[in-house]
């Protein structure tokens, strides 16, 4: 059965990025059905029905996250798009912030509308230049066709969107901080609780959505609850964008129902190993902060509860893929220096933790190993993980205790050999 | 990186709890709630943490970045403590107690996530105590021995930063000793609202440091020391001055301006080398300003006035004399002046720097001295500010009024000044104040005073130009009761011993008042309060115990009648 694509139907056209492009292709005509006939609470209890889960990470369920929020009062609530993606290996927000910005606007004024907010942030990172210039573009052109601003539609409902470009901190990708910094001061993650649910931006109820979240909006609102519940598994409903990336050969963004075999995305999607002579060594279906699957356990479904039964976690879907060749120290050494340079420095673990990963593996793969070592990495790990301000640690922690764990006579090769079996430290320099 | 979790759905109502604890817990007002902690009931208010309500029954959860009178920051992550029904371990400076938490702080996981805490902090702590002025008081040493591994299993290179660095005029910042706990940026923010402080960089090279263009130079930077936990900011005047174990610290009151802050003198070697705010919720809360930190030092900085010095008329130098034979001198040329020129030309000038006792001594020796022409100059500069800061930079206005001498009043002190220029005064007390060197008096202007008595701790211009010129004490030499402007009676609790032959004022007004008859065998500052209390109708029924450590708040400070009066009724507050 052919898979209908939902998410990425308009990018591969000429001008995806334009209105007129997204007109043609169907769009906001779930905004003009919701606005014409729906209430908010009805938007809501759609989104509730479809089982729609959240694409940033945790695949917390949307609906009730937005039930979350206090009763209307006095303080406005507030919408954040989170289009911070800075997981390595996760680029897919990227491509729809850039190649159909409309759909990904017409989730958000579907779901600004759906929980009563009349100012939405679309707060993305500093490095996709591009994706804000267009994303700019988008909204002008929206409010130049009645769908942002003053009585939207004729509905007498109003909303405006404002796009805040982060500074490039990893870290502003989780929701706290991302609100600190959208407040203008540094991004540290706050204490939870209370959640932003309750005292978000500028101390007001906010909901922080995934940008991909968002853009399952609309169809869901379009077509319904019913239909949306029929793609994917249960409990893991809906299309999902699956990036992929290392030793493949086509690299890249692709959709696919939630739940498809590992397999099918590697082999189908991404064209095979990049080397026939190399085979699969490991993978991270979930992305970088997401526990390492050796070979042997990939034949994994891609969804939320597939993963996690398999002791991992769908995550942002970043998949990487790392073939015979890879050096395992190496892979998390690369791994670690990037979170060591990522950690904000608030809390204790996580700010002296991150640094001591990378220490201990440098000195792993330049051949100065001691054989104490790889178990110091995951009782250092264990003392990370569930000790910190934020999920931050836990995204360290997991690849080391699991890179070490799978791996571990890899990391005792390096101590007895006094080298990198793959020669590791002569490539890194 | 992993989306933080939501927080659980609500518990349906009518659900069995999981396990009725078995220790009943006491019945809780509508806005308390009680809990267990460590097996222990305890009752708090609606919002106290749970590190509060543990401290409600005297245990401990260690902390590096909680401080009471700072927003909370959460950041350390050393006061976790386990919670029945939450998986992970909680920090107990930011969960709230609840009715019915049981709450444990010292079981093998709580133990197991201190040390880990313990062994973070230290990893890239440059572990050099054997030189760190906070070595003695430092929570990293305190809590390692208490809680830590004992020993490192971190073989790397550690993380290096800049070390003394005069982060302000006062404070000097080392960058490697520091944790990071940011109490020091929430002070600047929150308490002396100045902002100069921030953390910059990330991860392990984040640090703390001035915005650019700025220095941590605000009245109260030394607060920042205070509650630095560790040995990160150190306070410039006390930099390798003492190993602070060898220090004693004397419970006393500072002496810079009207507020009068609790403090404790850090005393080693009879000398005081530090000042330190002591709490006082009713006075200056956990702080104190930079002025009042330095006001030991002029103790030393200048001449003392060591020895009764006597000068004869004509003579070059003044004498040395034996105590009672100076104070035999100064009530005969008091005398002599009296007979000679009448009682009103003999005039006193007291300063409210004076302790209650030295006060009350003064109005009792001046009167039986039949001198009654009293003034208490003023001593102001900048203004009242927004924290602790008062204008009035004497420490007793209010118990100068007490006694009755009036608060310090510009205009009479003026008007002396003009008389003893004009020649019309012939004999002068001067207790605490330096009138020559202060420029109210020009000395050349003494000419036509006959006896000229000072009392003073320093060898001021004025005590130079004396008759007799008597040994004081200085402040934080004496003990004794001084009023703020709030009309809180506190204890100034001697930390040092004066220099040689000096003595409380209060004791040489009481020798020069028996030279006139004066009655009264006080030999200590808690006697003559006593007797202060029993006269002075706003101190009724106060006694100099019960003062206690924290001071009592006056209704009025407003002069008592005379001797002999009714005390009159209930003044005190409860």
């Amino acid at each position: 059965m052919a898979y209908e694509k939902l998410l990425l139907k308009n990018v591969g056209r000429d001008d995806s990025h334009t209105l007129d492009v997204s007109l043609a292709g169907g769009g906001y005509q779930a905004l003009k059905k919701a606005l014409s006939g729906m209430t908010p609470e009805a938007v809501l209890e759609e989104v509730k029905a479809s089982g729609l889960r959240g694409r940033g990470g945790a695949g917390f369920p949307t609906g009730m996250k937005w039930s979350f929020l206090p009763k209307l009062g006095d303080k406005p609530r507030y919408l954040c798009v989170n289009a911070d993606e800075s997981e390595p290996g996760t680029f897919k927000d990227r491509l729809l912030i850039e190649r159909d910005p409309h759909l990904v606007l017409e989730g958000i004024i579907l779901s600004s509308f759906a929980i009563h907010c009349h100012t939405a942030f679309f707060y993305i990172r500093g490095e996709f230049q591009k994706g804000a210039r267009i994303f700019e573009q988008a909204i002008a052109e929206a409010y130049a066709k009645g769908f942002l601003g003053k009585n939207i539609l004729g509905s007498g409902y109003d909303l405006d969107v404002l796009v805040y470009r982060g500074a490039g901190a990893y870290i502003c990708g989780e929701e706290t901080a991302l609100l600190e910094s959208l407040e203008g001061k540094r991004g540290l993650p706050r204490i939870k609780p209370p959640f932003p649910a309750i005292v978000g931006l500028y101390g007001c109820p906010t909901i922080i959505n995934n940008v991909e979240t968002l853009a399952n909006v609309p169809f869901i609102v379009e077509r319904g609850a019913g239909w949306y519940n029929g793609i994917g598994r249960p409990k893991n409903t809906g299309p999902k964008l699956f990036c992929i990336s290392g030793h493949v050969k086509k690299p890249g963004v692709y959709e696919a129902p939630l739940g498809i075999p590992f397999k099918e995305l590697l082999n189908e999607h991404a064209g095979g190993m990049l080397h026939p002579d190399r085979p699969l060594k490991a993978a991270v279906p979930g992305g970088s902060s997401m526990k390492v699957l050796p070979a042997a356990r990939c034949d994994v479904l891609l969804d939320f509860d597939s993963l996690a039964a398999a002791g991992t976690m769908l995550g942002s879907a970043g998949g990487m893929v790392m073939d015979s060749s890879t050096c395992m120290v190496g892979a998390l050494l690369n791994l670690a220096e990037f979170y060591e340079h990522e950690s904000c420095g608030q809390c204790t673990p996580c700010r002296e933790g991150t640094g001591w990963f990378t220490k201990i593996l440098h000195r792993l793969e330049a051949g100065h190993g001691r054989k104490e070592d790889p178990d110091l990495l995951i009782d250092v790990a264990k003392r990370v993980e569930g000790n910190t301000i934020c999920p931050f640690g836990e995204a360290i922690a997991w690849p080391v205790q699991s890179y070490v764990a799978e791996f571990k006579s890899e990391f005792d090769d390096h101590v007895t050999k006094g080298a990198c079996p793959f020669g590791g430290a002569a490539k890194r320099g | 990186m992993p989306e933080p979790t939501q927080p659980p759905p609500p518990a349906k109502p009518g659900s069995a709890p999981a396990a009725a604890p078995a220790i009943e817990l006491p019945a809780a007002g509508p806005d308390e709630v009680a809990l267990l902690v460590d097996e222990r009931p305890v009752v708090v208010k609606k919002g106290t943490s749970v590190l509060q309500a543990a401290e409600r029954l005297g245990i401990a959860v260690p902390h590096y970045c909680y401080h009471p009178g700072l927003t909370v920051a959460g950041n350390c992550r050393m006061c976790f403590v386990e919670i029945e029904k939450m998986p992970k371990l909680q920090i107990g400076c930011a969960t709230q107690a609840m009715q019915g938490m049981v709450v444990r702080t010292a079981n093998p996981r709580v133990k197991a996530a201190r040390e880990s805490i313990m062994e973070f902090l230290l990893i890239n702590h440059p572990l050099d105590c054997p030189i760190c002025d906070q070595a003695g008081e430092c929570r990293l040493q305190q809590y390692a021995n208490a809680y830590g591994r004992g020993e490192s299993r971190f073989v790397e290179e550690k993380i290096h930063h800049d070390k003394g660095v005069p982060i302000g005029p006062r404070v000097v910042f080392d960058g490697e000793r520091c944790i990071k706990c940011t109490r020091c940026i929430r002070f600047c923010d929150e308490v002396s609202k100045t902002h100069e402080l921030g953390l910059f960089e990330r991860g392990g090279h984040a640090i703390i440091g001035t915005f650019p263009g700025k220095s941590l130079d605000n009245d109260y930077s030394g607060n920042t020391v205070d509650i630095c936990p560790v040995g990160a900011l150190t306070w410039k005047p006390f930099r390798f001055q003492a190993r602070v174990w060898f220090l004693r610290n004397v419970p006393s009151v500072c002496t810079g301006c009207a507020r009068g802050c609790n403090v404790e003198l850090a005393v080693y070697d009879h000398r005081i080398h530090r000042i330190t705010p002591r709490r006082n919720a009713a006075v200056n809360d956990y702080w104190m300003c930079d002025l009042g930190r330095q006001t030991y030092e002029k103790l030393y900085d200048r001449p003392r006035l060591e020895r009764p010095a006597v000068r004869a008329a004509g003579a070059a130098a003044p004498a040395v004399l034996p105590s009672p034979e100076a104070v035999d001198r100064a009530a005969a040329l008091l005398r002599e002046t009296v007979t000679r020129h009448g009682a009103a030309s003999v005039a006193a000038i007291v300063s409210a720097r004076l302790t209650l006792e030295d006060l009350f001594m003064a109005r009792q020796a001046l009167r039986q001295a039949g001198i009654t022409r009293v003034v208490v100059p003023p001593h102001e500069s900048g203004e009242d500010d927004a924290l602790l800061l008062r204008r009035d930079k004497t420490p007793n206005a209010r118990g100068a009024e007490l006694v009755g001498f009036g608060r310090p009043d510009a205009a009479a002190t003026a008007k002396l000044a003009g008389d003893i220029a004009a020649g019309h005064v012939h004999g002068l007390v001067v207790v605490g104040e330096d009138p020559v060197g202060d420029g109210v008096l020009k000395a050349d202007r003494l000419a036509t005073i006959e006896a000229l008595v000072v009392i003073d701790a320093w060898q001021t211009e004025t005590a130079k130009a004396a008759h007799v010129a008597l040994p004081a004490t200085g402040p934080y030499e004496a003990d004794g009761v001084v009023v703020n402007f709030q009309g809180h009676a506190q204890r100034l609790r001697r930390g040092v011993p004066a220099p040689a032959l000096a003595e409380p004022s209060w004791r040489w007004l009481r020798e020069l008042g028996r030279r006139f008859g004066l009655a009264g065998s006080w030999t200590t500052a808690s006697a003559v309060f006593d007797q202060a209390a029993a006269e002075l109708k706003p101190l009724a029924s106060l006694s100099w115990r019960s003062l206690g450590g924290d001071g009592h708040r006056l209704v009025s400070t407003e002069a008592g009648p005379v001797s002999g009066a009714p005390a009159g009724t209930q003044a005190l507050e409860p």
